[in-house]
């Protein structure tokens, strides 16, 4: 025989041609409703592992933006208490000027001294402010950082630390969170507490009372001053949370790219290999129904 | 000159010749869809021819054998494409189930890292707080639980490969011992001057299903063929076999021909790809898990033991135990009172300062080189990649077979429209001989005839 003799059994190649284009199918149909067309590390050994570090980097960025939260409420709740400590000072102030007026009486002096009395109450208990069950001027301690103490001038005794804690807010970026109460309350460049003890003394004794205003006046500076290190570091907060979630923008478009399904193309995928499925079955269906014998009457 | 009566013979013997091919296009047609059969051809032959005087008369047909149609060398390639396929089937067959542990998800170690150095950096927020140092400690055992379980499912697979071995062992024992069956039957046939076809149509199939499971080499002799695996260990020689067995080896069931232990050697078939898998591949991925694991636990228990708990005593170690093989396996937490987290760095109780030092081990280098995401990224490519491969690669071999398939097919497969054009051809040949013999029987009759009187 002269022709070329053709395989007379082709039905294994359309079987397997079929399970390829089912398997085909079945991969579109997944990554469609998946979305994503790494659903396992094989589909694309590279993308899977730049995938694992796509999910820490944007785990990372949910976790500084989670810190970022609750770090907002800790240094919103200092910022005011110290902008009650400021206005305190403040009427400590105008009460020591109204005090110095020559024209009062020993009595009305010692109105004004027991209304400062009140007045460093008030900044003993603004001094012990706490934030979720931690006090928030007390250092690195778990103590209350402010308590009555009967022998030291002032009357009260600093009983926290000089510590201060750093929080990462972002790669190879941590804010300092907090002042030690000593260096905000009792620091020789403003002490609030003796200026007002010293202030209230004065008073009593009608004795030295311009030069204790003026100490209270120092320690307002002083109060002033570090409140501007909470202003900033609220600010740094904000900045790095637009920044974080620019950065989230950024690494969930690089995962797209690297793992999302091209929803068009994949979509025709699907139609294509759901077509050449049925072509298959037709071939299928159609071919050796015939043979010469059946000619052969 | 020939007489009425040999004419006869020779119509006869034609009818004779016509229906032993016949037989043949019958057998092809009842065969069409025996696995590994190869058609049948009928070689009709002349008879020697008689020279009477000056005249050569021809003698008639007769049929000489009935031969199959096949092509060995194309077996032979038929069959290492077999083996091929055999060890990449089991091969991404054993590491696709491997690679289920490292899909991306809630609850793979890479994201259990994650949530380690996330509840970690919630802590510093707020580092005396009970409720986040006991979230640490949650996190910290969840990453544990799964290097345990990663491990163990890994060392569970393990475990089924070696099993499939064995079976794989036996099903080559029984399959060398039904070819050795065969190659006596197709010797004495042989011997005899016959024609062997359908016992060789066996012999190929079972050939065929053995290099599926272990390397095949095929050697002919006088004395049928000889099979060995490719490093020369006899599985087969003539008519006697060679049982394969097992005995475990360091954990493992190794393979042992005649006290040869010839596991490393077997690259191709079935037991070539779950050695592979079983002795090199899942080892090597327990491997890295042991030293992700042993990495993360010493830079863990060195951090926290370079700062103080919430009590103002030194940090000791998080982790349990922290080298050696089986650290995946083994790894726990060490301490279950959250107080121990040592967060501080100078011993007062709401210092975070120790914190950082635990978090900065996320962007450290710290094992093999690289930082534990990226350590944990390769091992996710390595597992991907050779499941990508090695899908590949079966891809490939399925077509090369396919192909061959075909190939085996156009020269050995029956078709029915052959067999059919056969059929009408030695059954118009079967009638003209008989009629033949008819119009002799009429001539011998006027020749008896001649004798009587009207």
């Amino acid at each position: 025989m002269s022709s070329i003799r053709v395989n007379p059994y082709p039905l294994p190649d359309l079987l397997a041609a079929l399970a390829d284009t089912q398997q085909q199918q079945n991969t579109s149909s997944l990554d469609l409703a998946t979305g994503s067309r790494i659903n396992k590390p094989s589909d694309d050994p590279a993308g899977a592992a730049q995938m694992v570090s796509n999910t820490a980097q944007s785990s990372q960025a949910d976790t500084f933006l989670r810190s970022i939260t609750s770090l907002n409420g800790l240094l919103q709740t200092a910022d005011s208490t110290l902008s009650s400590v400021v206005t305190a000072l403040q009427r400590a102030i105008s009460l020591g000027v109204e005090g110095a007026n020559g024209t009062l009486s020993d009595s009305d002096r010692a109105d004004i001294a027991s209304e400062l009395t009140g007045i460093k109450q008030q900044l003993m208990s603004l001094a012990n402010t706490s934030y979720q069950g931690e006090f928030i001027f007390s250092g690195t301690a778990t103590v209350q950082p402010f308590v009555t103490d009967a022998t030291s001038p002032s009357g009260i005794t600093y009983k926290g630390n000089t510590g201060t804690n750093n929080v990462q807010i972002g790669q190879n970026y941590s804010l300092q969170i907090n002042q030690a109460g000593s260096q905000m309350f009792t620091s020789a460049s403003g002490n609030v507490f003796q200026s007002i003890s010293d202030l209230i003394n004065s008073l009593q004794t009608n004795n030295n009372i311009d030069s204790a205003v003026s100490e209270v006046s120092d320690a307002f500076n002083h109060i002033t001053g570090q409140r501007v290190f909470y202003g900033n570091a609220l600010n740094q907060l904000q900045s790095q949370q637009t920044y974080l979630n620019s950065e989230k923008v950024d690494l969930a478009t690089a995962a797209d790219s690297i793992s999302a399904t091209d929803m068009a193309a994949t979509s025709t995928a699907f139609t294509q290999s759901q077509e050449a499925i049925q072509a298959d079955l037709a071939a299928m269906s159609r071919m050796s129904q015939v043979s010469l014998f059946d000619y052969l009457k | 000159m020939s007489s009425l009566l040999s004419t006869m013979f020779l119509a006869t013997g034609a009818m004779a010749a016509d229906q032993g091919a016949l037989e043949a296009t019958t057998n092809n047609a009842a065969n069409v869809n025996t696995p590994g059969y190869s058609r049948e051809v009928p070689i009709l032959q002349e008879n020697p021819p008689v020279v009477v005087g000056n005249l050569t008369f021809g003698t008639g047909v007769s049929l000489a054998k009935i031969e199959s149609v096949r092509d060995p060398i194309l077996q032979l390639r038929i069959q290492q494409e077999t083996g091929q396929q055999g060890a990449l089937n089991a091969f991404t067959g054993a590491l696709s189930q491997a690679q289920t542990l490292f899909i991306a998800g809630a609850s793979d170690i890479g994201s259990e890292i994650s949530n380690l150095f996330s509840s970690i950096s919630q802590l510093s927020a707020n580092p005396a707080s009970i409720a986040l140092r006991q979230g640490v400690l949650t996190a910290a055992s969840n990453l544990t639980s799964t290097f345990n379980n990663t491990a163990s499912n890994l060392s569970a697979q393990r475990s089924n490969l070696d099993l499939n071995v064995v079976q794989s062992v036996q099903q080559v024992n029984t399959l060398t011992q039904r070819i050795a069956g065969l190659n006596g039957q197709i010797t004495t046939l042989q011997n005899l001057g016959q024609e062997a076809g359908t016992f060789i149509d066996q012999r190929d199939v079972l050939i065929n299903q053995l290099s599926g499971l272990i390397d095949v080499s095929e050697i002919k002799s006088d004395s049928g063929i000889t099979l060995t695996t490719s490093n020369g260990t006899a599985l087969v020689s003539g008519t006697r076999s060679f049982s394969l067995t097992t005995q475990p080896v360091s954990g493992v069931q190794h393979i042992f021909s005649q006290g040869n232990d010839i596991t490393s050697t077997l690259s191709s078939g079935a037991l070539g790809g779950l050695i592979a898998a079983r002795d090199q591949k899942i080892p090597a991925l327990l491997t890295s898990l042991d030293t992700l694991a042993s990495g993360l636990a010493t830079a863990f228990n060195t951090a926290n033991a370079g700062g103080f708990d919430l009590n103002g005593n030194g940090g000791g170690a998080l982790f349990t135990p922290v080298a050696g093989a089986g650290s995946a396996a083994n790894i726990g937490v060490a301490i279950t009172d959250p107080a121990l987290i040592a967060a501080s760095s100078d011993g007062s109780a709401a210092s975070n300062g120790n914190l950082a030092n635990l978090s900065a081990i996320q962007d450290q280098t710290i094992i093999a080189g690289a930082t534990p995401t990226t350590y944990y990224g390769n091992i996710v490519f390595s597992v991907g990649n050779d499941v990508s491969n090695g899908t590949a690669e079966l891809q490939s071999s399925q077509l090369v077979l396919q192909q061959l398939q075909d190939q085996r097919g156009s020269i050995s497969g029956v078709s029915l429209d052959e067999e059919a054009a056969n059929m009408t051809r030695y059954q118009q040949a079967y009638d003209a001989a008989a009629h033949i013999v008819t119009t002799v029987n009429q001539m011998l009759e006027t020749v008896i005839n001649m004798g009587t009187l009207p």
